[in-house]
């Protein structure tokens, strides 16, 4: 890393120079986007030479913050001082002159133009208006030597791998001189080879100086790297720690604001027969491999595991949102051959999926037509293909009712609810028909405290009918407490499986963290070939 | 290989519980604006027609009000033959031309027909059958390559415009097919149904009706308005979207070719040119009724006010002896207008 | 050095690095245009072999001369095409051009009688300004107030068209200069019609523009991934303005090209045009989503489709039917490369 190195000495110096230990200061800042408040009031510091971990859930305002930070949009409130000097109307070109160099978890990279042209995009060399190629070639050249990253520079973007792709993200950033560096979740997609390089070019550059803003999830890592770690939840800083000095449910205790309020309540186990039985299923993309697990009547069935690690891929798959490689899946001892959400929902099996904006909800329209979407062709609701009206509102008002909707309108729009309605909305879907297997995928994001009770008493409720409820979720308490047997999944496979007394979160985060070691590698690979 | 997509998230879409109005209010808001809006097109039309009357008085005559709703008749057929496909987020730009070739192909079976001596009833029946059969086959052809190709409505119609054209000008050999049979013409023009109102309009209300229960009584009316709002979440749900998708496009046309069967028989001839500016009247008409181009808004009432508003367009400015060529470039401005409007409303909502 | 785990989620048949072959480069970066030089080739070959008098030295200018034009307004297209949007305008911004550069000249004959150069100046920049107006409001609605862009030219291909008509009540315009016509027009430089000349130049400068100037990488980021750029700080705006404007003036060149050969200003000119620009560009590999796009091959799209035309022309096959083939090519075209785009990202 010969050109970081031969800067440590004069970069050290100039740090001293200026405004000493801060790098970064940002003083009640705040955000918001039409109906949404991103940031409120944070306040976050980076200093010279450290790694400061931005830790949340999905939704706490972490991309917003490092969005401000890399100058893509500015902030509706509070100050940015930058090296002791205050920064206004900052682009993401200025950012990246002064120093402060972005990459982003969901790439900013143009999937139809080679790797050098990614590299130089907006920032292009010129000579006489015209591009400079060869000096651009150069260059690119020279920063992937110094990387030391597997990268042929004309290669388009779209034929790299996703490890690949992530390694071109990270080099965009050491184009310009780096003095701020932010890196967002940057392992998600890199194999422990790669991520052990980029370990070594962390090290190298917090000697040098450089100021790093790291997010994750993985435990591992942050523990490995972090000096201090600030925890954002719903758009507030909650606290800023050091990294020595926190323990691990420290922090997920911090992230998730487990209230001594919410209850989880105490769900019978009655477990039943089979009603779900997943064998061996490997998806085209990988993100899943080889995983098996079954879920029985009268049984909460969760699966735990970090961001990434295949879940919510896992259930997707089963009712065909996901393309399958091999595997089969059996409902109620039936083998479904080509899943389709369409079989599914006939089959009994109800997805609920985790995006409800996206893809649950039609927000313009009212509850009524959002909570009888899936039921259409049931006898209740219509009679050959024609709307029963009547019937449909009569059955869907018992239902909100039962869900407690607040308000209990079935012909407003689903837009004008809160989250933890619209969610309710959703899970009402699930109420319209038989359904023999219930697939939660995050049930519980966005949603406040109280709603959260109500949903949990909501599948209370199911079970006693004698439904089997997998449950998926990063939210480890509410995973820990309501699952009756639980999976943990790592890195697109099956590690564990946990029932009663074992289902307590030092069991379940020793399998979070387990090490891949050499041996592991080789043999899963033999387990892969036999 | 799954290329992420979009780019780096700009914001977390699924912070939804820290709002920055309660539920209550908002509503109450939407409402006031919803209302506003609804009111908005008929006040707008009844404005126009007393301001236009001060130039020219005949505007508001018994006579003229009658020719504004026979007028409107017909562009609510196609109006509302858009709107279908409207609704699901899409298009039919084919919409003019496959009205000329409708028009043509019936006028040619008919005459045929006549000339051979053939019954009434059956030059009627072999009208409607050709009529709807080429419409179904358009209908058809765009269907299958949007819904299950999944291809840009946009292209997929602009191709099957250009198709529709070839064929309408290929078999009428670029002339009018004159002479279309009594036998076809009357009941679908001629004379009165209900004693009063001329045939066109009581088919159109006929239509009207139709559609509305179709649109809001049944299982394909109901997952349009979902598809064309979130059309993952239909999907997830286990609506069969192509299926729907498909038969949006084969309505458009069967109510596209009802219309050119009706506006043949007036014209008693099968024109090549019929559809000439239809296409765009059409979706002016259903975009100014409050028809949403995101999908998923819409409904027979905005078809009928907007076909009365652009109608009443017209005839005004034929009144007022406006050029041919101005009411083209004025009907290029109400679109773009009507358009920037729905953009207001739908990022206001 | 192979790097094996399970969450190595690339093609799976590359290896980590990219492709290894020069042949699976080509094949890769030239998806559904790779065939194209190859089928013009074999078709021209064909075309010469079975039908009389395509070689004709006469018929080889006409197809040449036609493909200029429609080469000079498929690349404008094409621009437009790779920042994701579309230009429906572009037949009705011909037919202003025609209208409006004839009128003015006509109007010009007396007061400059004696300097035909300054009348056709005049004229030309008022054709030229017509497009860049039409591309100035296409530009700005899309740009600005975020209209799909279907639409905005739907309107202004409307009021164009009504123009135009309403300048001349859809008569002809008579009375251009003569050098202008028979000089630029129909002349011959070197044997080639002028209209080649005027294309290969433009061919020449979006070549230039798009491989070795900013807004080439500006525009394929714009259509390809409109996050990416908008975080790498490209002016967005700026740039789908100049796409959509020198579309229309594409357009207007044509346009009085065309104009010049015909001999006078026409409100009523080829309803194909947009059709045939888009179908062009399609059969080239421009990508309807945005992108994509290579002028060369453009170029090869559009006289492929005119060489077509022309064969069918020949063969006495009437022009509305081929209006019929025309609709299903570009179809098949677009669904072509849709299929395509499916199955590599299964893959």
């Amino acid at each position: 890393m010969t050109g970081v190195e031969t800067n440590d000495a004069s970069r050290v110096a100039e740090a001293a120079r200026d405004c000493g230990d801060l790098l970064l200061e940002l003083t009640n800042i705040s955000k918001r986007f039409p109906g949404v408040v991103a940031l409120e009031g944070v306040e976050f510091e980076l200093r010279r030479g450290e790694v400061h971990v931005l830790f949340g859930e999905n939704g706490a305002g972490k991309s917003t913050l490092i969005n401000i930070i890399a100058g893509t949009y500015p902030a509706d409130t509070g100050t940015f001082k930058y090296r002791g000097k205050e920064i206004v109307h900052l682009t993401p070109q200025a950012a990246r002159v002064i120093g402060i160099s972005p990459v982003f978890q969901e790439f900013s990279l143009v999937p139809e133009l080679t790797v050098e042209e990614n590299l130089f995009l907006g920032r292009e060399l010129t000579a006489g208006g015209f591009l400079n190629r060869r000096a651009m070639r150069a260059r690119a050249r020279a920063i992937v030597r110094e990387l030391n990253f597997d990268l042929r520079p004309d290669y388009k973007v779209a034929q790299l791998s996703r490890a690949h792709q992530q390694m071109v993200e990270i080099a965009k950033a050491f184009l310009t001189e780096v003095r701020l560096l932010i890196l967002d979740e940057p392992t998600a997609s890199l194999t422990d080879v790669e991520a052990a390089k980029l370990f070594e070019l962390i090290a190298k550059l917090k000697a040098a100086g450089v100021g790093i803003i790291y997010v994750s999830h993985r435990m591992r890592e942050i523990k490995r790297i972090a000096d201090r770690i600030t925890v954002l939840r719903d758009g507030h800083k909650i606290k800023t720690v050091d990294a020595g000095e926190v323990s691990e449910t420290e922090l997920v205790e911090l992230m998730t604001g487990r209230k001594v309020g919410v209850l989880f309540p105490k769900i019978e186990h009655r477990p039943g027969e089979k009603l779900l039985d997943v064998e061996h299923i490997t998806l085209s993309d990988r993100s899943v491999d080889d995983v098996s697990f079954y879920a029985r009547a009268g049984e909460i069935t969760g699966i735990a595991g970090l961001v990434g690690c295949g879940k919510s891929e896992l259930i997707r798959a089963i009712v065909g949102l996901e393309p399958i490689e091999s595997g089969t899946i059996r409902v109620g001892g039936t083998v479904i051959a080509a899943p389709t959400p369409a079989a599914m929902t006939k089959r009994g099996v109800c997805y609920f999926p985790s995006d409800r904006v996206a893809e649950g909800l039609a927000l313009a329209r009212p509850v009524r037509e959002n909570v009888s979407m899936a039921a259409l062709d049931l006898p209740s609701f219509s009679r050959h293909r024609i709307l029963q009206r009547r019937s449909e509102r009569r059955i869907v008002q018992e239902i909100v009712q039962k869900l407690s909707l607040r308000p209990p309108l079935i012909e407003r729009a689903v837009a004008s609810f809160s989250g933890g309605n619209r969610q309710k909305v959703l899970l009402a879907r699930g109420l319209t028909r038989d359904i023999s297997v219930y697939l939660f995928d995050e049930p519980t994001v966005g949603v406040d405290v109280g709603a959260k009770a109500e949903i949990y008493e909501l599948m209370q409720t199911l079970l006693s009918t004698g439904v089997a409820i997998v449950l998926v979720s990063s939210d480890l308490p509410e995973v820990l407490n309501l699952s009756h047997r639980l999976y943990v999944m790592h890195r697109s496979h099956m590690v564990a499986e946990l029932t009663g007394a074992n289902i307590n979160e030092p069991a379940v985060l020793a399998h979070f963290f387990r090490e891949r070691q050499p041996d592991g590698i080789v043999a899963r690979e033999l387990h892969a070939t036999n | 290989m799954s290329f992420p997509s979009g780019g780096p998230r700009l914001f977390d879409a699924s912070i939804s519980n820290v709002s920055l109005r309660s539920a209550a209010e908002t509503s109450r808001h939407r409402r006031a604006a919803r209302w506003g809006f609804v009111l908005l097109l008929p006040l707008l039309i009844v404005a126009m027609a007393l301001a236009v009357s001060l130039f020219e008085p005949r505007v508001l005559s018994l006579r003229n009000i009658i020719n504004i709703l026979v007028q409107s008749s017909y562009l609510l057929l196609f109006a509302s033959a858009q709107m279908v496909v409207i609704l699901t987020g899409g298009f039919d730009l084919s919409l003019g031309m496959a009205v000329s070739v409708i028009s043509v192909a019936t006028a040619l079976v008919t005459t045929g027909l006549a000339a051979a001596d053939a019954p009434a009833w059956l030059v009627l029946i072999a009208g409607l059958a050709v009529g709807l059969g080429v419409g179904l086959l358009v209908g058809a052809f765009n269907g299958l390559f949007v819904s299950w190709v999944g291809i840009n409505p946009f292209v997929v119609t602009l191709g099957s415009l250009n198709i529709c054209y070839g064929l309408a000008t290929t078999i009428s050999g670029g002339r009018p097919v004159f002479n279309v049979p009594d036998a076809f013409t009357r009941p679908l023009y001629d004379g009165t149904f209900i004693p009063g109102i001329p045939i066109p309009v009581t088919l159109a209300i006929f239509v009207a009706v139709f559609l509305y229960l179709l649109l809001d009584r049944t299982v394909f009316g109901r997952a349009l308005y979902l598809i064309g709002n979130n059309p993952r979440a239909a999907s997830l749900a286990g609506i069969p979207s192509r299926r729907y998708l498909f038969l949006a496009y084969v309505t458009c046309s069967l109510l596209a070719a009802f219309g050119s069967l009706m506006l043949t028989a007036r014209t008693g001839s099968g024109e090549p040119n019929l559809g000439g500016s239809l296409m765009l009247e059409s979706i002016a008409a259903a975009v100014i009724g409050g028809v949403s181009l995101q999908g998923g808004v819409g409904g027979i009432i905005p078809a009928i006010l907007g076909s009365i508003f652009v109608t009443l367009l017209s005839n005004a400015m034929n009144l007022l002896e406006v050029g041919g060529y101005v009411q083209q470039i004025l009907l290029g401005c109400v679109i773009i207008a009507a358009i920037f409007l729905d953009r207001i409303r739908a990022t206001r909502a | 050095m192979r790097l094996i785990g399970p969450i190595m989620s690339g093609k799976s048949s590359s290896h980590c690095a990219g492709p290894t072959s020069i042949v699976e480069w080509i094949l890769r970066s030239y998806r559904p245009a790779g065939f194209l030089p190859v089928l013009l080739t074999v078709l021209l070959v064909a075309f010469a072999l079975f039908i009389p008098n395509f070689v004709a030295v006469q018929n080889l200018l006409n197809v040449l001369r036609s493909s200029s034009y429609l080469v000079i307004i498929a690349a404008g297209q094409m621009l437009v095409l790779i920042v994701g949007g579309f230009d429906l305008s572009q037949g009705a911004v011909v037919a202003l051009t025609s209208v409006s550069s004839a009128l003015v000249m006509v109007a010009l004959k007396e007061t400059f009688a004696n300097e035909p150069g300054l009348i056709i100046l005049i004229g030309v920049l008022a054709g030229l300004g017509c497009g860049a107006i039409v591309g100035l409001v296409n530009g700005a609605c899309v740009a600005f107030l975020r209209i799909s862009p279907f639409m905005v030219t739907l309107g202004t291909m409307s009021i164009a068209t009504g123009c135009a008509l309403l300048l001349t009540s859809g008569i002809p315009v008579y009375g251009m200069p003569q050098s202008y016509v028979e000089g630029f027009g129909r002349g011959l430089w070197l044997d080639l019609p002028t209209a080649f000349y005027l294309a290969a130049t433009v061919v020449a400068v979006i070549w230039v523009m798009q491989n070795y100037t900013r807004m080439g990488r500006y525009i394929l980021a714009i259509g390809g991934n409109m996050q990416a750029a908008i975080v790498s700080g490209v002016p967005v705006k700026t740039y789908l303005i100049l796409s959509y404007v020198i579309c229309s003036v594409l357009a207007s060149v044509s346009g009085l090209a065309f104009t010049a050969q015909l001999g006078s200003g026409q409100a009523v000119i080829n309803a194909q045009l947009t059709l045939e620009s888009i179908a062009a560009a399609v059969i080239a590999g421009v990508s309807i989503k945005g992108g994509v796009g290579r002028v060369e091959m453009v170029t090869l799209g559009a006289i492929l489709l005119l060489t077509l035309t022309d064969a069918m022309d020949l063969l006495r096959i009437d022009p509305r039917i081929q209006a019929i083939f025309l609709g299903i090519i570009v179809v098949l075209a677009v669904a072509l490369d849709e299929l395509s785009k499916r199955r590599a990202a299964l893959v």
